[in-house]
């Protein structure tokens, strides 16, 4: 206990140093803590773009559609798996869509676009196709020849509101062209270069007339009850609609790059944890270097009057752990104090891309509770192992060198 | 070796230490042999540089001999591995310092029951043994203080106390009045010659001070690393 006490009296004999070391490692702390937080935030709110703004966390769809994207691939047992999701406790909501390829066609010029059609009704429940209108509205009315377009579409074949559009798309079953004129209803603007300038919207009902394919669609956009569902790669929804030719996957099968973020935020983790851990260790070395060479004399006189060498040893690492301890709980509640003030005001992104997402919202850290149990312990630890250099260093002192002309 | 060893504290046989860092090796010490017997209050003179402090050295442990042999209490302390003789310092000499050396965030108490915690006493029994020291050495309720707030003759009076308290075999003491002033270093003589007379403990002193000469049994003299005078006073 004597060692104890010792130690930790010994770190307040410089006080200016000692405060130093334990706002280096607090700074580092804080820091990850921060990170930490903020690298959580910025994987929901990035997450949450890509799979709310019009992906869904899951699709079903025919085998294969995702990769020929071929007209007549449209969901087996349409009805079926329609009623099944209405049942579905998992599921909180779902919209059918149809995807096809077609050309758009004003005075000034005709472009190829994917044609999407939609179920009004639905379609706000898994997208925010609602929401980035940006002029007219979302399918306002009932006129089955409404057309949404997106805004740099619209700026390319020189189309304004209340304009008149030729659609035309290849029949699924025939390959006859079908052609209809459209309205320009919407004028959209997801924030994304390719959505803007090569998706067009129409209702779904006329898009199935368009393709000739009954009463089916090519995909249902799904959005479940527990978001967590979606990374759940052994729950029997992937199975269960996994029948009759289809597939259900998840978001994270569609945007791979997206789900392999959390791998990348990991590696991440880990890099800065390297980075900053390595200016603290260098910080704890030099104060407990110099706190040795300070009191080498004092060592001696410890050795000469009976202490073990592993005693010295044992005197060094308390007090790097006790530096450590100062320094943790400076750095606890830096980190806790700067990322509830960033969690209030959030880092303001919006507008930028990330692997085809476009950021919407602001991030705001995440405080959880691993950060402020994992770190410390991590601190704590690394602290304590930097510290056995200059222990071992100090347990080899030679007394009468120590001493000098004194013994 | 001597005929009953038992009878003497240290015995030195040939002792040598050559400093070779040098591009001319240094002679510290060369071929001493001495006995100093269990409850002496000798005096180790000799002008800077004659090799008392690497003496003393040798014959605590803190320094290896080129050549020659030291017994402490008996024991050889070459066959003694570098922990053995922390143990064996810790249990056998007690070490008053010229600086005091005590440890300035420790109180009064702590410092004095410093080697007795290293030893395992129990701790009632170690404060009441820091209690009993402190006031051998007029220092009663000083136990709470810490160095910095002491004089330099209160500083060195704990610094005896630290050194006595462990019951050790011998104490060496490198010019322990060299920073008091004649009244202080004074005192403290009285206050050791005292407690050898009291407790039969042995003091080796080095030195240059006539205070403390004055007050020893026996004064040896080292001039070049050698022992040029032994001196035996009634």
């Amino acid at each position: 206990m004597l060692f104890v006490k010792l130690a930790w009296r010994n770190l307040f004999r410089n006080k200016r140093r000692t405060i130093i070391a334990g706002f280096a490692i607090a700074i580092g702390l804080a820091a990850l803590i921060f990170m930490d937080a903020l690298l959580i935030g910025e994987e929901a709110i990035i997450i949450n773009a890509a799979t709310s703004s019009f992906l869904g966390e899951a699709q079903i769809s025919r085998e294969g559609f995702r990769q020929k994207q071929m007209a007549d691939m449209t969901i087996a047992n349409f009805s079926g798996v329609v009623k099944n999701l209405e049942n579905d406790t998992l599921v909180e909501a779902f919209t059918p869509r149809t995807q096809a390829f077609g050309t758009v066609g004003s005075a000034a010029d005709v472009r190829g676009i994917s044609l999407i059609g939609v179920q009004p009704s639905t379609e706000g429940n898994l997208s925010i196709l609602d929401d980035v209108i940006v002029d007219g509205g979302f399918f306002d009315g009932d006129n089955p020849h409404d057309i949404i377009i997106g805004v740099k579409l619209a700026e390319i074949i020189d189309v304004e509101l209340d304009d008149k559009l030729v659609l035309s798309v290849a029949q699924a079953s025939t390959g006859d062209i079908s052609q209809q004129l459209f309205r320009v209803s919407g004028i959209f603007d997801f924030g994304d270069r390719s959505m803007n300038s090569g998706t067009v919207f129409i209702r779904l009902a006329q898009a199935r007339e368009m393709l000739g394919i009954g009463g089916t669609a090519h995909t249902i956009a799904i959005k479940f009850v527990d978001s967590n569902l979606s990374r759940d790669t052994t729950s029997t929804f992937w199975t269960n609609y996994s029948v009759d030719g289809n597939e259900a996957i998840s978001w994270t099968v569609i945007m791979p790059m997206i789900a392999s973020m959390s791998d990348m935020l990991i590696i991440s983790k880990v890099i800065m944890f390297i980075v900053l851990m390595g200016v603290v260790v260098f910080t704890i070395l030099n104060t407990l270097f110099m706190a040795l060479y300070e009191r080498m004399f004092e060592f001696g006189v410890l050795r000469a009057v009976g202490t073990r060498p592993s005693g010295i040893a044992r005197l060094l690492l308390l007090e790097a752990a006790a530096l450590s301890i100062v320094g943790i709980s400076m750095g606890v509640v830096l980190g806790l104090g700067v990322t509830l003030l960033i969690a209030h005001i959030g880092i303001d992104f919006t507008g930028v891309e990330f692997s085809g997402i476009t950021m919407r919202e602001k991030i705001y850290p995440v405080l959880k509770g691993s950060q402020f149990i994992i770190y410390p312990i991590a601190v704590f630890i690394l602290t304590v192992i930097i510290g056995i250099y200059p222990a071992i260093h100090a347990a080899r002192i030679d007394p009468a060198k120590a001493m000098k002309r004194s013994f | 070796m001597a005929d009953n060893i038992s009878e003497q504290i240290i015995v030195t046989e040939g002792l040598k230490k050559t400093y070779d860092e040098t591009a001319v090796p240094v002679e510290a010490v060369r071929n001493v042999d001495l006995k100093i017997e269990k409850g002496e209050f000798s005096a180790l003179v000799g002008p800077s540089g004659s090799g008392k402090t690497t003496f003393l050295n040798l014959i605590s442990g803190l320094d290896t001999p080129t050549d020659g042999k030291v017994w402490l209490n008996g024991k050889l302390m070459s066959e003694m591995s570098g922990r053995e003789l922390s143990d064996f310092r810790r249990d056998h000499i007690g070490f008053i310092f010229q600086a005091y050396n005590l440890i300035p965030v420790l109180t009064v108490e702590e410092n004095v029951e410093y080697v007795m915690l290293l030893q395992g006493v129990p701790k009632e029994e170690r404060h009441r043994r820091v209690l009993e020291i402190l006031e051998e050495v007029g220092l009663s309720e000083f136990e709470d203080r810490v160095p910095p707030k002491l004089s330099g003759g209160q500083q060195q009076r704990v610094a005896v106390a630290r050194a006595m308290v462990a019951r050790p075999s011998i104490i060496l003491a490198d010019e322990p009045t060299a920073n008091l002033d004649s009244a202080t270093s004074g005192a403290l003589l009285d206050t050791m010659h005292e407690l050898n007379k009291k407790t039969g403990m042995t003091f080796l002193f080095s030195t240059h001070d006539q205070i403390v000469i004055d007050r020893a049994t026996r004064v040896i003299t080292l001039t070049d690393g050698k022992i040029s005078s032994d001196e035996v006073r009634a």
